[in-house]
């Protein structure tokens, strides 16, 4: 029997090419009965290692590939200095015959000792590199691991090439002296090179000498020998080389696959101890990552109290806040559903984790951090007393049990939502401060091949140019939805390029075999995990690219499967909008707004989006949530909730929509699949839209458990299985069966649940958003100024660009201020104008200008005004000449020196515009910038030129809109298409306002820049444009036929005009496209949102 | 005094053009880079107003049917700037070379030979024309406005003195900047708004030699047509070539050898007189009957498919050398190894110019073989081991067994001996010679669980395997068409009184076995 013993996965980073999924597949198709994964420096890939094997029933020994630094041997014949230096893995900078050192964890100790090994030595690398393991360190860890003399770049090999059989010998003696005789094992690899036997002869005879045992391994890279291309193209990655200047880098053959052990022992006729103690050192290998020693940390409580009592009664405090003015009724609910979660905690243990999350929240609120729990801890009623979320369960009657259930054994999951940026920061840093560096770090994230990034990748392996790159690249990205005429084949040939040719062929092969597989480690942006006592012996850590930041090498969802509880602080831009829009209004209106106590039910808000006028309004300002807004007309906060939940690919998929709409415009009846699941769908009209309803179905209609429905869930979730999905449809029919439920009416329900559970929303989450939504909605109709100028502050973010955002404001009133560097400041501001506040065009929108330079600026101008250009350049010197270009060009220096100017025209009169305004034009700047660059000389450098008229003509409007859109990517002047209003008309193009005017089923055109471009995986290969004019969005839809026809066109033309049939179903208007045509009205480089 | 430019549109396009002058009356695009990722270099007008635009792949325009695509020939373009060259020195001995594609004429003195200016510019063109290169010609005072104004204005202008800004006013901006590289002072004038000659006339001096410098100055001065400077004229290119059309196409080498001898003594002549020598002889055969060969010598001066009578031997010489004998044997051994294979009718010869050798061997210095001498043998060798098989191994980097190819052998600089303590001991390790048989013999190999058990060579060669070690694998270049698998094989089989050691090697991809060497 044989073991393989020694594997790299594509946790390797570069160095392997399969998933540990792979590895295991094919270890159980080999009826092989145990594996070890060692990856580099690392456990990365172990957990996906361990659950698959678990599922296999193969056990999972766990190791790591460890590089170390030199032993320093002192009686070594030939000095070590004047040998060849060896450069190990990613590591930039070599360090002196380093080697890879193969460990093998037999106990928890071991495991313990290799993580904080591993953990010692990257958080003591410099930057971007790798490190390597000093023997010191190496000797204190020694406990429970088992060592291998290791292949190519293992010890033995480094130490033979470097001063034959005596130092070869001597170091691993050394190892032997250092793990202990019975703890090394002399590794035996055969790939079929004339080398590695001569090595192998050697170890053999080492072995034999130091009475060592033999060890008969493969030094797996890949599960199956084809692999070895994509091995070999990780090769030439890592060593940044393309595949035909690699040379003897890449492998001499592909035999670094996963052998079965017929292969192996036939292999190892000659030692069939090598191949039998394999079997032996698997079965001293008793650690799986099962056992992992993993604690939450406990809450330090005042004396007299425990965890339990102290959560009890700061749960009694907030539930009397929350429900003491709530009906009888409600409040008897409440306690006895806050009765039950205690009981629950209490009886996990978990008291200590919601004590903990409690006092994030308490936190954040106390330095004045907008906090929000979102996600299925809103289904909790102690969640909610504690202030962790804002959503009343009991009030809404959420299902506690997708949040926590006794039958899942998982720990529960709260999300908080943070502005995201500085504030969510200091949150991190609180955690940090609390827990210390070794016990609390940011979840990892595995960044893998997507097909973008696969595609330069593997292109450059291959030696293609630039362009060619940018070429293939772009053929390869997708759109959501393909069709049959979707094909590589033809997006090759759309790009140019024949796929016929072997060498795209090959590319092609290659970017589909690199899909998912891992490149390197990131990091999350919220998930943290915290650790009672040291986090860097359940798992290893590495600093992360944040300096200060430290990042465990797994992710959440390996966290999750091993049960390491983690608090995702999550960064909302949105919050961000909130928390900037409610300091502006302070600032600028002087009220003080609470979002825990917005007015509820306000007529304007809910106007709003009835008349789906939400754009910059979270989560329903998409194009698809605005086509529903019209029908579904929200009057009540309940409304919202429904609203962000439905626009979802569950109930587009499992085809809930309609019906829905329909049933709440009263023109299809409400009935129920059984009369039982009336209590549950009422709220819903029949219609199941949420997770929890569907978890409720399946208790009520199957007699499921809390923890059995939730089980349910997730065997729908992304990784299903079918043999998984079976067993709970039958056990799903059986509880129906008992329960007397028609044999149709199952049918239904089984639908239901089958095609809604991956994809449905939960209740609770949709209510946390909809809060959030509501706020935003709030702010946007009573305080657009704020709301708008925290918006652009906050960019990216949202459904659409800046340039639409500042069009819609405009279009409700605002009035949007250009950019002017003696009025902006890096933000966007407010300033009071006649109409009211008015938002000023923060220098940030300035592309190219640096921010540390506008800072510059703005405190230089606060100290006074400039009064020339020149004067400008003069007191912020490290104004480049293009940030002073493009600020000229985009008319931010129109008002510099204004006064002087105006004191001096008096006489001459040539300052004033036909306009009537003090007019200092854009090129008059630019030609100010142009002479204000070139150094005057240090006798005239103090002494600021004024400037003067230039000769150049001012921009007209189409050169002026082509500066904005460059410089700024947005105008705030007048819309391109109504520079083309007149000739528009002649053309019989109607006005986005106009539509909602025009009946149903007429012919006719629309026209404007395509801000938004959609072909959603849902829509059967449809396109959904947004035109957006002076007047409004226009929405079209292209059919898959005329998108085949035009797709050049649809994909990339910025202006389009297009001809068809208006639909207005229920107020939401649409055109279907029947014809194209570019409309080539400005030169300016718009840009649109596209989802492909 | 006046001055003309000869300037030549698209100029890559027209380079080819004049091989097939009767593509003129289509679209053509000019495509550079190697297969599969060709790209479109220029185009005609044609071409242009039918979409195409550089940078378009091949496989783009290859989807409609109404281009024709020809690959860029830097050849043909050196020629057609030979042309033009010749063009305009064939009107004045005082010629600029202001481009690949434009020629600056000096027209002082020219009108009593040539007749009044508008003449000379339309006899210039007619005379491009006739070079099979349609060019725009245009006069003027000084030589950028003609530059200019050739650049701008199709056909032929002629700009009185005097009225030069009036005339270019109307061209635009971008005219002034000749590359593909943007120029930082282009981009000011289109942030100005200056789009044409006539807005950047306009500007006032001071202010615009304030912003720009020197280099707007001079701009200004260009598109006013008042600059003057003086023309840079060329020297003639040194091309030393003569040539012989024989009256009776050539059958024999020797008759050959004596032709050849005589326009090599006339060269060599010529070179002496200027004191050069010649590192390179080119030699060129126009043949019989439509017959064509490649250039085995010399791959990279490939020979356009268009031109299929051209039969071209070229020689490098490592040294410079001035010795007619030595080239006429030289010569000779090549063509010996390498006939032409038909009747020649014509015989061209050129040698490259350079300075003669100027060496002095070291005093202490051992002595290394003459160059003359080194070269006629290593000819001789080559005539005997055939092409590509003399030179210097250069090992390459790769897993290949045989990746290694062969570079031109030169002597390698005399170097000091450095002292003997550096020297490493010698190692007492016996090495086991492998020769290797070039080209490998095929074997028929019957294999016993797995390994090589029987082998059938040759007559010397087969009978049982007594014993085999391997396979060492090894496999590589996957990604080319010319990937390669294969096992290697240490074999001992009986030879009549001793044991001989083969290396025996199974091509896994075409499942063929070779024996590719043997052991000492």
């Amino acid at each position: 029997m044989y073991v393989e013993l020694h594997a790299r996965s594509a946790f390797s980073f570069l160095e392997g090419a399969s998933l540990p999924e792979d590895l295991i597949a094919t270890c159980a198709n080999f009826s092989m009965p145990a594996m070890a994964l060692l990856d580099r420096n690392g456990v990365y890939g172990a957990p996906r290692f361990h659950m698959v094997a678990k599922k296999a029933g193969v056990k999972a020994h766990i190791g790591a590939e460890v590089s170390c630094e030199e032993f320093p041997i002192s009686d070594c014949q030939f000095p070590i200095t004047s040998g060849p230096r060896l450069k190990i893995g990613n590591r930039k900078s070599e360090i002196g015959n380093s080697f890879r050192l193969p460990l093998l964890v037999s106990s928890r100790t071991g495991y313990q000792n290799l993580c904080r090994l591993i953990t010692k030595m990257k958080l003591r690398a410099p930057r971007k590199e790798e490190g390597a393991v000093r023997e010191e360190e190496l000797r204190e860890h020694t406990a429970g691991l088992i060592c291998l003399t290791g292949g190519d770049d293992g010890l033995l090999a480094t130490s033979l090439a470097r001063g034959g059989m005596d130092e070869a010998r001597r170091a691993v003696e050394r190892l032997a002296h250092t793990f202990g005789r019975d703890n090394v094992y002399v590794e035996l690899q055969r790939h079929f090179h004339r080398e590695q036997e001569a090595r192998n002869r050697a170890a053999v005879e080492i072995a034999r000498s130091l009475q060592l045992p033999l060890l008969a391994t493969n030094g797996v890279c890949y599960a199956s020998p084809r692999q070895r291309e994509l091995c070999d193209v990780f090769t030439a990655i890592r060593h940044k080389r393309t595949l035909a200047t690699a040379g003897r880098l890449l492998a001499r053959n592909s035999e670094r696959h996963l052998k079965s052990p017929q292969e192996m022992q036939q292999l190892f006729t000659d030692l069939p101890e090598a191949v039998a103690n394999t079997w032996e050192l698997s079965s001293r290998l008793e650690f799986t990552l099962h056992d992992l020693g993993y604690q939450f940390p406990k809450y330090p409580v005042p004396e007299g109290e425990t965890m339990m009592s102290f959560l009890r009664q700061r749960t009694e405090e907030g539930a009397q806040k929350h429900y003491g003015r709530a009906s009888r009724d409600v409040r008897d609910r409440a306690h006895r559903q806050i009765e039950h979660e205690l009981t629950l905690i209490e009886k996990l243990d978990l008291a200590g984790y919601f004590l903990i999350v409690w006092d994030l929240v308490r936190f954040s609120r106390e330095q004045g951090i907008l906090v929000q729990g979102r996600g299925s801890a809103a289904n909790s009623a102690v969640c909610y007393s504690l202030g962790i979320t804002a959503v009343d369960p009991v009030g809404m009657d959420l299902l506690f049990e997708r949040f926590l259930s006794e039958e899942r054994g998982e720990w529960p999951d709260i999300d908080l939502d943070l502005p995201s940026g500085d504030q969510r920061e200091r949150v991190i840093q609180y955690l940090y401060k609390l827990y210390g560096e070794r016990g609390a770090a940011m979840t990892a994230n595995v960044i893998t091949y997507r097909s973008r990034l696969a595609s330069r990748e593997m292109g450059k392996a291959l030696g293609f140019d630039p362009e060619t790159l940018d070429k293939v690249s772009a053929a390869v990205s997708t759109w959501e939805y393909r069709d049959e005429n979707d094909t590589f084949d033809h997006r090759f040939r759309d790009a140019g390029l024949d796929i016929n040719h072997p060498r795209l062929r090959k590319y092609f092969e290659l970017c589909v075999a690199a899909q998912d597989l891992p490149r390197h480690l990131g990091q999350h942006s919220g998930g943290m995990v915290i650790c009672q006592g040291q986090l860097d012996s359940v798992v290893p850590l590495e600093p992360a690219s944040m300096p200060g930041r430290v990042v465990v090498q797994w992710d959440k969802d390996d966290c999750h499967d091993l049960g390491i509880i983690k608090v995702d602080l999550l960064g909302l831009g949105m919050m961000a909008v909130l928390e900037d829009s409610l300091q502006l209004i302070r600032n600028n209106y002087g009220e003080e707004i609470d979002l825990a106590h917005l007015p509820q039910d306000d007529p304007t808000v809910y106007s709003a989006l009835q008349k789906a006028d939400t754009i910059g309004m979270f989560q329903i300002e998409s194009r698809a949530q605005m086509s529903c807004l019209p029908r579904l007309r929200p009057r009540h906060f309940y409304d919202i909730v429904v609203q962000v939940a439905i626009i979802r690919p569950g109930p587009i998929v499992g085809q809930m929509v309609n019906p829905f709409l329909q049933r709440r415009l009263g023109r299809e009846p409400v009935t129920y699949a059984h009369p039982s699941l009336e209590p549950v769908l009422s709220r819903t009209l029949g219609v199941p839209l949420f997770q929890e309803q569907l978890l409720r179905i399946a208790m009520i209609a199957a007699s499921f458990t809390g923890g059995e429905a939730e089980e349910l869930r997730r065997a729908m979730g992304f990784k299903r299985s079918e043999a998984r999905m079976k067993q709970i449809e039958t056990k799903l029919r059986a509880g129906m069966e008992r329960n007397g439920i028609s044999r149709e009416a199952q049918e239904q329900i089984i639908l239901s649940i089958t095609s809604f559970a991956l994809y449905g929303f939960p209740e609770s989450h949709a209510a946390s958003f909809a809060l959030i939504a509501y706020a935003s909605a709030y702010l946007k109709c009573h305080y657009l100024a704020a709301f708008t100028a925290a918006m652009l502050n906050n960019q990216p973010m949202g459904f659409y660009r800046p340039a639409t955002i500042v069009k819609d404001a405009q279009r409700h009133g605002l009035k949007v201020l250009p950019l002017d560097a003696l009025k902006s400041d890096w933000l966007c501001t407010l300033e009071t104008a006649v109409e009211g506040p008015a938002v000023r065009l923060g220098l940030r929108y300035a592309r190219g200008l640096r921010e540390e330079v506008a800072q510059a600026l703005v405190e230089e101008r606060n100290c006074a005004d400039f009064v020339s250009i020149h004067d400008l350049v003069r007191r912020v010197p490290d104004l480049r000449k293009d940030e002073l270009n493009t600020l000229a060009e985009i008319g931010a220096l129109n008002s510099i020196g204004i006064s002087q100017r105006e004191g001096s025209d008096s006489e001459s009169g040539n300052w004033k515009s036909e306009m009537g305004n003090c007019f200092f034009h854009r090129r008059d700047a630019l030609w100010q910038v142009e002479r204000a660059v070139r150094h005057s000389g240090p006798l005239l450098e103090e002494f600021p030129e004024p400037d003067s008229k230039s000769p150049l003509r001012a921009m007209h409007h189409e050169e002026r809109l082509v500066a904005d859109f460059r410089g700024t990517g947005m105008t705030v002047g007048p819309h391109p298409m109504a520079y083309h209003r007149a000739k528009m008309q002649t053309m019989g193009v109607r006005t986005a306002l106009e539509l909602s005017g025009i009946r149903n089923g007429q012919n006719v055109r629309i026209a404007g820049g395509v801000i938004a471009r959609q072909r959603p995986g849902t829509a059967k290969g449809f396109v959904f444009l947004s035109l957006e004019d002076e007047t409004g969005v226009a929405n079209a839809i292209v059919t898959p036929d005329l998108f085949q026809k035009n797709r050049l066109l649809l994909s990339s033309e910025q202006f389009l005009l297009v001809e068809g049939i208006l639909q207005n179903q229920d107020n939401v208007i649409s055109v279907k496209a029947a014809r194209v045509i570019p409309l080539p009205i400005t030169r300016a480089q718009t840009t649109s949102h596209d989802f492909y | 005094m006046p001055f003309a430019c000869i300037f030549v549109p698209d100029f890559s396009v027209e380079a080819l053009l004049r091989a097939e002058p009767e593509l003129r009356s289509q679209a053509v695009a000019v495509l550079e880079g190697k297969a599969p990722l060709q790209k479109v270099f220029a185009g005609n007008e044609k071409a242009r107003r039918a979409g195409v635009e550089v940078g378009m792949t091949k496989l783009q325009i290859e989807a409609c049917t109404d281009f024709v695509l020809r690959a860029r020939s830097p050849l043909q373009e050196a020629a057609a700037h030979a042309a033009l060259l010749d063009c305009a020195q064939s009107f004045s001995p005082r010629i600029e070379d202001a481009g690949d594609d434009a020629i600056l004429l000096d027209l002082a003195g020219l009108e009593p030979l040539f007749g009044p200016q508008p003449k000379i510019a339309r006899d210039l063109a007619r005379r491009a024309s006739e070079l099979g290169l349609e060019a725009n010609v245009a006069v003027a005072s000084n030589p950028d406005t003609a530059i200019l104004a050739a650049r701008g204005f199709f056909g032929v202008t002629v700009i009185p003195a005097g009225r030069e800004a009036e005339q270019l006013s109307s061209l635009p901006v971008d005219v002034l900047f000749v590359g593909a590289v943007p120029s930082p002072t282009l981009e000011t004038f289109d942030r100005w708004g200056v789009r044409n000659l006539r807005g950047l006339a306009s500007l006032p001096d001071v202010a615009l030699s304030e912003r720009l410098g020197q280099e707007g100055v001079r701009l200004q001065q260009l598109a006013r047509g008042s600059i003057s400077r003086a023309l840079v004229p060329v020297e003639t290119p040194l091309i030393f070539e003569e040539a012989i059309e024989l009256e009776y196409p050539l059958m024999l080498l020797e008759p050959l050898a004596f032709l050849l001898g005589r326009l090599l003594e006339q060269l060599c002549a010529r070179l002496g007189a200027r004191a050069l020598a010649t590192q390179e002889l080119r030699l060129r055969l126009e043949l019989e009957n439509g017959w064509h060969a490649e250039d085995d010598c010399c791959p990279s001066t490939a020979l356009d498919p268009s031109d299929r009578r051209i039969f071209q031997r070229t020689l490098r010489l490592p040294v410079p050398l001035l010795d007619a004998r030595i080239f006429l044997k030289l010569l000779q051994l090549d063509l010996k190894a390498n006939p032409p294979g038909a009747p020649i009718v014509k015989i061209y010869l050129s040698a490259e110019p350079v300075r003669p050798r100027a060496a002095q061997s070291g005093l202490f210095l051992p002595p290394s073989p003459e160059p003359e001498k080194l070269e006629l043998t290593l000819a001789r060798i080559t005539g005997i081991v055939g092409e590509g098989s003399l030179g210097s191994l250069e090992i390459l980097d790769t897993h290949h067994p045989h990746g290694f190819r062969m570079r031109r052998f030169a002597p390698a600089e005399p170097q000091r001996l450095g002292p003997r303590s550096s020297e490493k001991p010698e190692s007492n390790n016996a090495i086991t010679a492998l020769r290797i048989f070039r080209p490998p013999v095929r074997a028929t190999v019957t294999l016993r669980h797995g390994k090589p058990s029987h082998i059938v060579c040759s007559k010397r060669i087969q009978g049982d395997i007594l014993w085999a070690a391997g396979p060492w694998r090894s496999s590589g270049d996957w990604w080319e068409q010319e990937g390669w698998s294969r096992d290697e094989w240490d074999i001992a089989v009986q030879a009549e009184s001793y044991i001989a050691l083969y290396r025996l090697v199974h091509d896994r991809l075409s499942g063929r076995w070779f024996l590719e060497g043997n052991y000492d």
